[in-house]
């Protein structure tokens, strides 16, 4: 409770013969309690002052939090009626602060989901379809991934924003040190790779994993999944979106792979990759493009070491396919204010203005501009052309192209919890306690019922 | 703010008619007032538990047979006992795991908790400075669930405290939180270390309850410490086992806090309990049917398991 | 029994024990003054190289202690302060006064120890978002976030106690109905036998009450969790430190975590330590622990 919220509202105790300690006990909970009749601060509401939007994002500290802020207060600075104020969790409370906020009557007006809760969010009736006039520019401005993302049964709910496809990264000294040419192109070489490139000490502490997995959360843990999955041909959710289709060929083919990975010594799910690659005790991990950004912040000089390349596919004339996640922003049905709403959601994603320090007459969104500064990408083609164009980050450049590949991640109702239950089984595969028959078999019943059961 | 105001109305009557409704007008007059005041006196507790607990048992019945998507009251849709069929419907995790793990974790804190405190304070019993040694083992007690949670997290990390132990002693590392077989267990040991504490507590009680009387006509007959403590010990400490157990199986049943601290559940679902269910599926998911439901099912188990402990204890007391 | 021999086997396992009990905190603390890189990584070293205080510092910038420790204090006064009032004024209803229905309202009592907290975290929240005219709300409690967005949410749940009044009530009986019965007959209203006749009299149980609710409210998480989570400004230690625990890098920020858990420990270990022997009787009598 910010002070200007409760005072004012404090009811002075209204004592004939003043305050003795006892009447002091008494009174104190029930000013305490007076003081939470307050109504939560939602702008003045008198008539001349400006409209305050809240957005709340994931963006909650560093350089994401600065990132989104630049932009934010350029609004804020040349806009006089409607202002924005930020909110920021860290993105695992994120769906959860959504959920408690919206009831208790406390939902921002502008979201900030990963698209993967599309569905459920709007099925609870927490997302406002865009006006036509913003569904036009959504479908006309993003590419076909990022739009895919952003709807959910063919209404767009928002402007896409961070669009993360998933590749491999590598570490270049070791995998030069276990006399690998270059980055694998199939899965048997991956394999190779892997276990060539494995260290263990005496004690069975891991030193060196071959091929990190991390069982960080859900999104790292079945995101390398899926990228796989998908770079075999294969799919999680069926095309209706009422069932799983991870029980296929594809499907085994993922989890004996990794299966493989870990009784073979190359992988120890145990140990937090995401830690472990960056001091240089992972050789191989299939990542999304976000993750750059922190690499090159947290390895500094030793960031020369790291390689990307795409996420290798089963054979050498395979197509290549990988996953392609991502946010967007959209409007609370709770809003007062959506057209405001909206209208500061076009300017912040499909207003183009000059990009400082490139080079002159060079215009991108100051979306893309912002992702792009994180070592992040939007779904803009243009833009990333514009920004990636020249210089930058080699890295980043096997995200960009998967852009063009990428299956979009499904957002169906209950695809959250189907993504738990797909995580909890591959989990179990990883530390055998389930056959990769049992894995797929579990996650078929255990999704299709959860799926079936959301709609 | 109605209750805590409650009690200045009972001071604020004028107290002559009080007295004089004591002395002069009849008996049934002044049990009247009594009456009156004493229902001023418990007003701020019964209205508390008209608003958070009668309401509420109210409200969770009919959410449990309703789906509710929305965040409108007026959305609530009933749906009869769908949720509860979800619950146990075939690919529902909630049987297994979750509603084993709770099981196990229930039953394993009891198990160690209470062999470990019988153990401790049948020894305690004999020594000096008792009172010292209470306190040092009550200190988990008094503290926090975070930081009980996250030292021990910490000690159970590769660098941490008990791999250093194993590791000097020349065995190898465990992940304990990460391997999904040692997860639970490991949760387990926490739960049980901050619980012994009171487990000992009331059985120091129950043990100097026991006439020494009863020793000393044993000691003449010979008998050896383990026939004593079989023989006289542990079925005069029954009513004090019977306390621990209930006691810590209602808590090993529905805590979770531990459990959030700790693992979030994971690996996997390795240590997901159903408490921690009903909590994410209200509060992540939005489906506050399938929470409700799932709360009202653990509490049946929670009653079924307290009745069974009593019965059990009572039918031993008989035949003994 | 042999109790004259000195009992040695005894004083290994149960001091064995004790060192068990004592290490983690040890660790808590030895840790909270380990540098930067030194805790988490191998091989594993019990005490830090140097004594490093800077911990608590950042322990305080990180986690806006002040913000923190306000908030649980303000709800864990709420609490305790209810509790006991409460508690001692039905006590007195159900103990001294004489009313048709009193066996069935000290049932009742008695029952209310029967439900488990979590049937009601779900509909307590719902009750708290939909009160009526809190927080922007009407009558019927819709349109505002009722009293979720306030410090009172923090203790609202926890006011009143079944097993305080119980406590309490079973205290009050030993006092004689002669004492009572004389300052009436001196014309001294039930309230004011209540508060100076009764009230003194039952300060050990008012001690041993207020210190178990104390450490039970300082120590609460869940349900601090889920209105932190709705209103991030009546955040408490508890939710705050394990929010810094979880969102940052463990090898770096573990000594500061560290430091924020000796931190928030503290007041309940030396109010423990003070009054040790009331909160164990405490605990002997509910046995809900």
């Amino acid at each position: 409770m910010t002070p200007a919220r409760r005072t004012g509202v404090i009811r002075p105790p209204t004592r004939p013969r003043g305050l003795s300690r006892r009447h002091f006990a008494l009174a104190l909970p029930s000013a305490l309690l007076a003081s939470g009749c307050a109504a939560p601060h939602q702008g003045t509401g008198r008539p001349g002052d400006p409209i305050v939007l809240t957005l709340l994002s994931h963006y909650a500290s560093g350089e994401l939090k600065a990132a989104l802020q630049g932009p934010v207060d350029e609004w804020n600075a040349t806009h006089d009626r409607v202002k924005v104020r930020t909110k920021a969790v860290e993105f695992t409370d994120l769906l959860t602060t959504f959920m408690v906020r919206q009831a208790a009557g406390q939902g921002a007006d502008i979201l900030h989901p990963y698209c993967l809760w599309n569905g459920q969010l709007v099925r609870a009736g927490v997302l406002r379809p865009a006006p036509p006039e913003h569904a036009e520019e959504i479908r006309r401005g993003y590419g076909e991934a990022a739009v895919g993302a952003a709807s959910v049964g063919g209404e767009v709910y928002g402007y896409p924003t961070e669009m993360q496809t998933y590749a491999l990264y590598y570490n270049k000294r070791l995998l030069r040190e276990a006399g690998a040419a270059g980055p694998p192109h199939t899965w048997r070489e991956l394999e190779e790779t892997a276990y060539r490139t494995a260290r263990r000490d005496r004690y069975g502490n891991t030193l060196v994993q071959g091929f990190g997995l991390s069982t960080y959360d859900d999104s790292t843990t079945v995101g390398q999944t899926l990228a796989l999955l998908n770079a075999a041909g294969g799919r999680f959710v069926a095309a209706d979106g009422r069932s799983t289709a991870i029980d296929s060929p594809a499907g085994r083919a993922v989890f004996g792979l990794e299966h493989r990975l870990v009784t073979r010594g190359a992988s120890a799910p145990g140990v937090n990759v995401y830690q472990a690659f960056p001091s240089g005790q992972v050789a191989m991990v299939v990542g999304a493009g976000w993750w750059t950004g922190s690499l090159k912040s947290l390895m500094g000089s030793a960031y020369r070491d790291v390689g990307v390349a795409p996420v290798p596919v089963p054979e050498a004339h395979d197509e290549r396919a990988t996953l392609c996640t991502g946010f967007m922003l959209g409007v609370n049905t709770a809003s007062r204010f959506p057209r405001e709403a909206w209208q500061f959601l076009s300017w912040l994603n499909a207003r183009k203005a000059g990009v400082k320090g490139a080079s002159k007459g060079a215009r991108a969104t100051r979306m893309s501009t912002l992702q792009v500064s994180v070592g992040s990408l939007t779904g803009r083609a243009d833009d990333m052309r514009t920004l990636l164009g020249a210089g930058g980050d080699p890295n980043l450049r096997p995200f960009l192209d998967a852009l063009a590949y990428a299956v979009p991640e499904p957002n169906v109702p209950g695809a959250q919890q189907a993504k738990s239950l797909l995580r909890k089984n591959i989990e179990a595969l990883w530390t055998g306690q389930q056959s990769v028959d049992e894995a797929l078999r579990t996650t078929r019943r255990q999704v299709d019922q959860e799926v079936a059961r959301s709609w | 703010m109605v209750n805590t105001l409650a009690p200045e109305t009972t001071e604020r009557a004028p107290h002559p008619t009080r007295a004089a409704a004591g002395a002069l007008g009849g008996r049934g007059r002044a049990r009247r007032r009594q009456a009156v005041v004493a229902y001023l006196f418990l007003a701020p507790a019964l209205l508390f538990f008209a608003v958070f607990l009668a309401l509420p048992l109210g409200f969770a019945l009919l959410l449990s047979m309703s789906r509710w998507t929305g965040f409108d009251l007026g959305d609530i849709d009933p749906v009869g006992l769908d949720n509860f069929t979800g619950l146990f419907a075939d690919g529902s995790t909630f049987l297994t795991p979750i509603l084993t793990n709770t099981l196990l974790f229930a039953l394993g804190t009891v198990a160690l908790a209470l062999a470990g405190s019988l153990l401790v304070a049948t020894c305690i019993d004999k020594l000096r400075f008792q009172g010292l040694w209470r306190t040092l083992y009550f200190l988990p007690i008094v503290t926090t669930v975070v930081a009980v949670g996250n030292v021990w997290k910490y000690m159970y990390e590769p660098g941490g405290l008990v791999n250093g132990v194993l590791n000097a002693l020349g065995l190898g590392s465990v992940a304990f939180l990460q391997d999904p077989d040692t997860a639970l267990p490991a949760v387990v040991v926490v739960q049980a270390w901050a619980s012994v504490g009171s487990a000992i507590l009331v059985l120091t009680a129950g043990l100097k309850s026991i006439p020494g009387s009863y020793y000393e006509a044993a000691a003449l007959d010979g008998a050896g410490p383990g026939t004593v403590f079989l023989r006289i010990t542990l079925p005069l400490l029954r009513p004090a086992l019977l306390f621990v157990c209930v006691t810590q199986f209602l808590t090993g049943l529905q805590s979770f806090a531990l459990i959030i601290v700790m693992t979030k559940g994971g690996p996997g679902d390795a240590t997901d309990v159903a408490a921690l269910e009903m909590y994410r599926q209200a509060f992540s998911h939005g489906d506050w049917g399938t929470a409700s439901a799932a709360a009202f099912v653990l509490f049946t188990v929670v009653l079924a398991i307290t009745l069974a402990q009593l019965w059990i204890f009572r039918r031993k007391g008989e035949d003994a | 029994m042999n109790r004259r021999r000195f009992p040695w086997l005894s004083y290994l396992l149960v001091a064995t024990g004790a060192v068990l009990t004592v290490v983690p905190f040890l660790d808590m603390v030895m840790t909270s003054f380990k540098g930067p890189g030194e805790a988490g990584t191998l091989p594993y070293r019990f005490l830090p190289r140097a004594f490093d205080p800077s911990n608590y510092r950042a322990a305080v910038d990180q986690l806006d202690l002040p913000l923190l420790f306000r908030n649980s204090v303000v709800a864990t006064a709420l609490i305790t302060g209810s509790v006991l009032l409460t508690s001692s004024l039905a006590g007195y209803a159900l103990a001294k006064l004489r009313f048709p229905g009193r066996d069935f309202v000290f049932r009742l009592v008695l029952s209310t120890m029967m439900f488990p907290p979590f049937l009601f975290f779900v509909p307590h929240f719902l009750i708290l978002v939909h009160w009526p005219l809190a927080g922007g709300n009407d009558l019927l409690g819709r349109g505002g976030a009722g009293l979720t967005v306030s410090i009172v949410a923090l203790a609202m749940p926890f006011l009143v106690n079944g097993f305080g009044i119980f406590l309490t009530r079973q205290f009050m009986i030993a006092i004689p109905d002669e004492v009572l019965e004389a300052a009436r007959i001196d014309g001294a209203g039930e309230f004011a036998v209540w508060w100076r006749i009764v009230v003194p009299q039952t300060k050990p149980v008012v001690v041993t009450l207020g210190l178990l609710t104390f450490v039970d409210a300082w120590n609460e998480y869940i349900w601090a969790l889920l209105v932190s989570t709705a209103d991030p400004d009546v955040m408490t230690l508890p939710v705050g430190i394990q929010l810094l625990q979880d969102h940052v890098d463990p090898t770096r920020t573990m000594p500061v975590v560290m430091a924020g858990l000796v931190l928030s420990v503290l007041p309940v270990l030396i109010l423990f330590l003070l009054l040790q022997k009331h909160y164990i009787r405490g605990v002997m009598l509910s046995g809900l622990k």
